[in-house]
């Protein structure tokens, strides 16, 4: 048994501490997810992104002939613990290119579009803007119930429908599309594609939808027979969900060193400021009660820790998580919930500040945190789905619906 | 034992439904977490109208002379559709305490007022610390000779822009005598060394920071008696309070009713997400919570009414309230899924307001302090 990093990890931490203090100069957002809101927290955040290109950390995992670094599985789980920490903006570029596109490419998609689509995320260009649409008003939790259609002609899909709560859609080059390519099939789960969207095509109706603290993170997509070249089929027509819940695969495993950088910042937020601030005469931090609750909270913390490296060492090994990054995911969501809530509870008062105002405490993060922390949980599966998913493949209890 | 509303109760809760949909829909509550006064004086005026913020007032001075349960069952229906604006500060937070403690001459020149929906009053008590503990009042009112000068500042005093009149308590002696040293006073917000501004909060509910430099007050002003102002602080801990918990109580039950709703009609994996127990046990948990709290809440309610002790039983009300109204709203959100995350959904406008209602009129740790010394810790 062994829970050291190598000291080449342990140096990557210190450079990503050092990077993080010469370029963000109080700059730090957090609890991510809403750089995509203002424009100028994105423009901010694609600069980030470029540097951290430039240092091989943005898509360091990735193979180097697209512009990765070959990183182990410990770097990049030690760069998103960091960098989380540090609150980097730019460092998912809108999530989903970083997320999954580039690894769902690597697997199913052809060498042409490898060659087209990666370089420029990996060089934390504009034109490695993702977003992703899978929601539909009719298919969330169930999204295989998705409608949108794109009927083949020739050497062209037309596409038409909606979708919903396309996260940074409004920032994004490319859109990593699910469709339905075969209405005909019996099982919804057939019949499904997967397809690469330029964003500038003709056709497209961008909606933006704000979330209820007035954050612009997702949008309504319309189509009104867009027309996409073929050659912009991901892997095999009509495969599209099982090459989908490969890449969702992706998208569940980061989640844990991520959320661990966030929360590790917060409670020490938290933790600082029970220590500074004063209640009749005496700092917040003697009180038992608040002592009991941020002891509570940092149990949690370090039990996600372990959570999320327990993946990464799987991974290291070659084996393949499945319900371990669901696990993390819903345990993640509950971590969050209880820390936004002990947060605000220390905060008192405050914690109802607007986020900018001149008197929101903590930079108004621990607001921040409380006013996402229902949306992060819902955002890639809920906790009843993530519950489902780990009693149904670790637990082998039979399927309920 | 009766657990059911009088034929009047009944009759008032039937109005306010109707006046509240009405007038008050949730499409304008978002028009007025945006407006820089942050309620609809119209809106106001039609509930003076209503006979509303004469309610408990004596009719002599153009109230009703309603009963606190009565005013429990409005607030209720207020809490249901947060109607937003200034009858809480004015009826709860004032209009009470200014019957009890007020003399013949202040009531007699404020009460019709009030009834009247002519003028707007609010609660200046709380300070800096966000505490509701009397200990950490700090504001200062100092005699010279004439008058009493107020120096100091309050926080998060709801509609004090829009306030004509402020009650403020005051410390007016040293903190060695706790029970001696607190004087409430009337000041008018016209008055010099007054300074008003809004504090951005995330439901835009009007709250704000109220500073006084050498703010003078006469005898005349003192509501209660010198040195009387621990007696109108413990009155308004338990009667705004137990109104407050009444408006959580029924913005839960507000929230309950449409996450059911919700359940019932959304369908994934072609049935109602009601269907899966995962979400008929959390909807079962959120009604045993709700209903624990309506039933805390008129239970303690009536012992007031009724003269008996009802500190511990209001304070046991205001604890579960806050964590009642998270955890409904908290559950009510993620089971509406990314719609209950977007703005143009109702549910965001009660998850707005969590915070205030858990921090006004003291936060869980506050009253959970004040049960156990109930109980005998
Ligand atoms: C911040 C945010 C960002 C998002 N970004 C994107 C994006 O970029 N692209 C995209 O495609 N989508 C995105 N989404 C949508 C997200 O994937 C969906 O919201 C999610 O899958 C849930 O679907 P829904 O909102 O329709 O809720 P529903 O599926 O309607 O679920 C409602 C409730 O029912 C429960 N439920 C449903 N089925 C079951 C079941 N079988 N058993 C028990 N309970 C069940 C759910 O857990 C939930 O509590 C985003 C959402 C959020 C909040």
């Amino acid at each position: 048994m062994d829970f050291e990093f190598s000291k080449k990890e342990e140096q990557l931490r210190r450079e990503i501490r050092e990077f993080a203090r010469r370029e963000l100069a109080g700059r730090d957002l957090i609890t991510g997810l809403e750089e995509e809101s203002l424009d100028e927290d994105w423009e901010f955040a694609m600069q980030m992104s470029k540097k951290l290109s430039q240092k091989g950390w943005l898509t360091m995992a990735w193979p180097k002939e697209y512009g990765g670094r070959d990183a182990s599985f410990f770097e990049q789980h030690v760069y998103m613990d960091e960098a989380s920490y540090r609150g980097i903006p730019g460092m998912t570029m809108g999530v989903s290119g970083i997320g999954w596109v580039g690894q769902s490419l690597m697997l199913f998609g052809s060498d042409e579009q490898r060659k087209k689509y990666l370089p420029p995320i990996a060089a934390g260009e504009p034109d490695g803007i993702w977003c992703t649409a899978y929601s539909e008003p009719n298919a969330g939790s169930d999204f295989a119930n998705i409608q949108t259609r794109a009927v083949r002609d020739g050497d062209y899909y037309t596409l038409n429908g909606q979708k919903i709560w396309t996260s940074c859609a409004h920032r994004a080059r490319w859109c990593w599309l699910a469709v339905r390519t075969d209405a005909s099939v019996s099982k919804k789960q057939h019949g499904i594609s997967l397809i690469i969207l330029d964003m500038k095509s003709p056709g497209i109706t961008i909606k933006p939808i704000y979330n209820y603290a007035g954050i612009h993170i997702f949008n309504e997509l319309f189509f009104d027979n867009v027309r996409v070249p073929v050659a912009n089929l991901v892997g095999t027509e009509n495969r599209g969900w099982y090459q989908l819940m490969q890449s969702l695969a992706f998208e569940r495993h980061s989640v844990a060193p991520q959320f661990y950088g966030t929360a590790r910042r917060i409670l020490e937020i938290i933790i600082k400021y029970a220590g500074r601030t004063n209640l009749h005469g005496k700092p917040l931090a003697s009180d038992p009660l608040v002592k009991h609750k941020l002891a509570e909270r940092a149990i949690e913390l370090e039990t996600l820790k372990l959570f999320g490296y327990e993946i990464t060492w799987k991974l290291s090994k070659g084996l393949i998580p499945i319900y371990e990054a669901a696990r993390n995911k819903a345990y993640c969501d509950f971590v969050m919930q209880r820390l936004a809530t002990t947060g605000s509870e220390i905060i008192g008062a405050y914690s109802q500040v607007d986020m900018r105002s001149k008197w929101a405490k903590v930079e108004g993060s621990i607001t921040r945190l409380y006013m996402m922390f229902p949306g992060i949980s819902i955002a890639a599966g809920t906790d009843e789905i993530q519950k489902n998913i780990v009693g149904q493949f670790k637990m082998g209890l039979p399927r309920p619906y | 034992m009766d657990f059911d509303l009088n034929e009047q109760q009944q009759m008032l809760r039937t109005m306010a439904r109707d006046f509240l949909s009405r007038e008050c829909s949730r499409t304008r509550v978002r028009e007025l977490e945006k407006d820089s006064r942050g309620y609809d004086p119209d809106m106001l005026a039609k509930m003076a109208e209503l006979g509303w913020l004469g309610l408990v007032l004596p009719e002599k001075y153009g109230g009703t002379g309603a009963g606190l349960l009565d005013l429990v069952v409005l607030l209720e229906e207020m809490g249901r559709n947060i109607t937003p604006g200034p009858f809480f500060p004015t009826v709860a937070l004032c209009a009470l305490p200014l019957i009890k403690f007020g003399t013949k001459v202040q009531k007699a020149g404020y009460a019709a007022d009030i009834a009247g929906g002519n003028k707007i009053w609010s609660l200046a008590l709380t300070e800096e610390s966000g505490s509701y503990d009397a200990a950490d009042i700090n504001c200062r009112a100092d005699y010279n000779g004439t008058n009493y000068l107020i120096n100091g500042e309050k926080w998060f005093v709801p509609f004090a822009h829009a306030a004509d009149f402020l009650i403020v308590i005051c410390r007016t002696g040293e903190v060695s005598n706790p029970q001696q040293v607190l004087t409430a006073f009337i000041i008018d917000t016209k008055c010099q060394g007054l300074k008003i501004e809004l504090i951005p909060t995330i439901a835009g509910d009007g709250q704000c920071r109220v500073r006084f430099k050498n703010v003078k007050a006469g005898k005349q002003d003192i509501l209660g008696g010198v040195g009387n102002g621990r007696k109108v602080f413990d009155f308004i801990m338990q009667s705004a309070t137990i109104l407050k918990c009444a408006e959580v109580s029924g913005a839960c039950q507000a929230v309950l009713d449409m996450t059911l709703a919700y359940a019932k009609e959304r369908i994934q994996f072609d049935k109602p997400i009601g269907s899966f127990m995962a979400i008929q046990h959390k909807l079962v948990d959120m009604l045993t919570e709700v209903e624990g709290l309506q039933y805390l809440v008129y239970y303690s309610a009536w012992l007031l009414a009724s003269g008996q002790k009802a500190a511990t039983q209001i304070s046991m009300a205001k604890a579960k309230a806050a964590e009642v109204y998270q955890q409904v709203c908290i559950d009510g959100v993620k089971i509406h899924g990314a719609i209950g995350f977007s703005m143009d959904h109702d549910i965001g406008c009660f998850f707005r307001r969590i915070k205030s209602a858990e921090f006004m009129l003291g936060d869980r740790d506050t009253h959970l302090s004040k049960v156990a010394s109930g109980i005998g810790l």
